[in-house]
């Protein structure tokens, strides 16, 4: 009793951290607990309860419930069907096709858009702000507007036909290969203002001193470009295309509402198949299997994703 | 530095060139909203870009008024999807600014939850389409499937990691002079979070709640995929205008494109300074 008596005023004339340390650690786990919740709730359970129901042939309509799931197990059935699907693999192909020229040309019309942007000049805050409007438009919007401007009595073959004198109406959305090129437009009109802003926020981020010291050099415009611009700007091209490439992958909204994702299957890109195969063919464990496929692959590429990101925060 | 003024002509061209191409399919739409019936699928010589008799019918249509040109009735009017857009989207920013913000005080103050960055980019990589699956599983167990609370509970895990993030870097940059003070003065942690540190972030707090409202309001897939009949949201429905019957509903779909479409807008525009912040996940800062 009466040690305990002598204790307590030296602790509390000599405060030692650890106190102090125990409270913010304490305060610290409260206050992640429930992100860390929701995390677990919908990342690390879900992904588990998928990895289980890709190894079985269960559906909404086998009429057991998803825990009872083994008894329709098939081993790795539904991996191998994948590697032989090709209406999945078609579909891997044409998302590669819209990003590979999608993101290209944002990156591109992007960037000549923010080296117009780069200086002073009268009406540049009003206009800024207009050409930023596509990426705040709703996507499903978005994509009804170009549904409505590809029809073959619409605007776009009215502005052809002006521009050409002849009478145009092509039937945009009903030809495989132009129904591709119209969802492209769409895309390339909603998310160059993306690539704009990003590599604009870049561009007036490289020192203009050094600009300038290599103007007295001698250098062109050009060399000025490729040598101290471009080089300053690597980790946010880089930030920026990786947030495009991420982004395009996952393309549904106004590519479905513009053309479901048809004629055919001529606009089916990965996510359109996965709703198709979810919504009517209702085979949910082969769709277990393609997702839990298609977050592996990204996975990796988020870690790199990361690491550059984590890299550009240092150098910034 | 002088340009030119071939440079400069240059520039206006190209410039509005881009303006111009940016604001068609937005003015068409715009446009297409006030036309009459009859002006909606006109081709050819007919076709206008401004309506020849501007109407307000499609927006009296979608909000429940017959239109005696039109065959159809609606048998639901646009008021409950947008509530249901509305609720969801606003239920679902509390939940991600909620869960986000403490989230990146106690990693950016105690270090706690180190896996939470990395965790979270991966939540954001992921298409939702590949991790729908469980959810609707779960969603329906949980009696969770078409409400808007249900909705809002997706919504406010999907948009997690913005908040969390743009957060991160808002309290990241913050100077802690202020809250090592009022320590000294004997306030708790918890306190000096509540009393001091977030009252004085009501900006950046603000400006993240818009950006992730702004996401949550965008979606269409979610809402395809969890909603059927009583809480559809605006996309949803929008789509539902249309039919083997009717054909599409061009004016009434314009006029809710036009209302769903100004929100975010305004929105955007209000808080374009924190944009690239907000995109890039903190990375780059305007």
């Amino acid at each position: 009793m009466s040690a305990a008596t002598d204790m307590t005023p030296a602790i509390a004339i000599i405060p030692t951290q650890k106190p102090a340390r125990d409270e913010s650690a304490r305060l610290g786990f409260r206050l992640t607990l429930p992100a860390q919740i929701l995390v677990l709730f919908i990342a690390v359970f879900p992904i588990l309860m998928q990895l289980y129901i890709s190894l079985t042939d269960w559906s909404p309509l086998s009429g057991t419930d998803w825990w009872n799931a083994w008894e329709l197990w098939n081993s790795f059935a539904n991996y191998t069907d994948l590697v032989a699907d090709n209406r999945f693999w078609s579909a891997m192909w044409r998302t590669a096709v819209v990003m590979l020229v999608c993101v290209p040309a944002e990156f591109l019309l992007g960037l000549a858009l923010a080296t117009l942007f780069a200086d002073e000049f009268p009406g540049k805050r009003l206009l800024y702000s207009i050409l930023l409007m596509p990426m705040m438009v709703v996507p499903a919007v978005a994509g009804y507007m170009f549904f409505m401007l590809f029809q073959s009595g619409g605007p776009v073959n009215d502005i052809l036909s002006s521009l050409t004198g002849t009478r145009v109406a092509i039937a945009w959305l009903s030809d495989p290969t132009l129904a591709l090129v119209a969802v492209m437009i769409a895309d390339i009109w909603q998310w160059t203002p993306l690539m704009f802003l990003i590599l604009l926020a870049g561009l007036v981020g490289v020192p203009e001193d050094q600009i300038k010291a290599a103007t007295l050099l001698g250098a062109n415009p050009w060399q000025r470009f490729t040598t101290i611009v471009l080089p300053k700007m690597k980790t946010i091209i880089i930030i920026a295309l990786a947030i495009r490439v991420i982004e395009n992958f996952k393309i549904f909204d106004t590519l479905y509402i513009m053309t479901g994702g048809g004629p055919g299957v001529a606009t089916e890109t990965i996510s359109v198949y996965i709703y198709k195969v979810t919504t009517q063919d209702l085979i949910w464990g082969y769709v277990a299997a393609i997702a839990l496929a298609i977050l592996i692959v990204l996975s990796i590429v988020a870690v790199w994703a990361m690491k550059r990101m984590a890299a550009a925060r240092v150098a910034a | 530095m002088k340009r030119s003024i071939p440079f400069e002509f240059f520039r206006y061209a190209a410039i509005l060139a881009a303006t111009a191409i940016t604001l068609i399919p937005i003015l068409w739409m715009a446009s297409m909203a006030f036309k009459p019936i009859g002006e909606w699928s006109a081709t050819g010589a007919e076709l206008t870009w401004w309506p020849k008799e501007p109407t307000l019918a499609n927006f009296r249509f979608i909000f429940g008024e017959s239109d005696s040109s039109l065959i159809v009735a609606l048998d639901r009017t646009a008021t409950k999807p947008i509530l249901s857009s509305l609720l969801s989207a606003v239920f679902g920013t509390a939940i991600a600014m909620g869960a986000g913000t403490a989230a990146a005080y106690g990693l950016s103050r105690f270090g706690s939850g180190q896996n939470l960055p990395l965790a979270l980019i991966q939540l954001r990589l992921f298409p939702p389409m590949a991790v729908m699956i469980p959810v609707m599983i779960m969603w329906a167990f949980l009696n969770l499937t078409d409400t808007w609370w249900g909705l809002a509970l997706v919504y406010g895990i999907v948009t997690l990691p913005f908040a969390f993030w743009l957060m991160k870097t808002f309290f990241d940059d913050m100077p802690r002079e202020i809250e090592e003070a009022a320590l000294v003065e004997g306030c708790s942690r918890l306190r000096v979070f509540t009393r001091i540190t977030l009252p004085m972030m009501r900006a950046p707090l603000a400006s993240a709640a818009l950006f992730v409202f702004i996401l949550n309001w965008s979606d269409y897939l979610i809402a395809l995929l969890l909603t059927t009949r009583e809480w559809v949201t605006v996309p949803v429905y929008m789509a539902s205008l249309s039919s083997s019957m009717t054909g599409q509903l061009y004016g009434a779909k314009a006029a809710l494109g036009l209302i769903a479409a100004i929100p975010p807008v305004i929105m955007g525009i209000a808080i374009q300074k924190h944009l690239v912040r907000g995109l890039t996940f903190g990375a780059l800062k305007q």
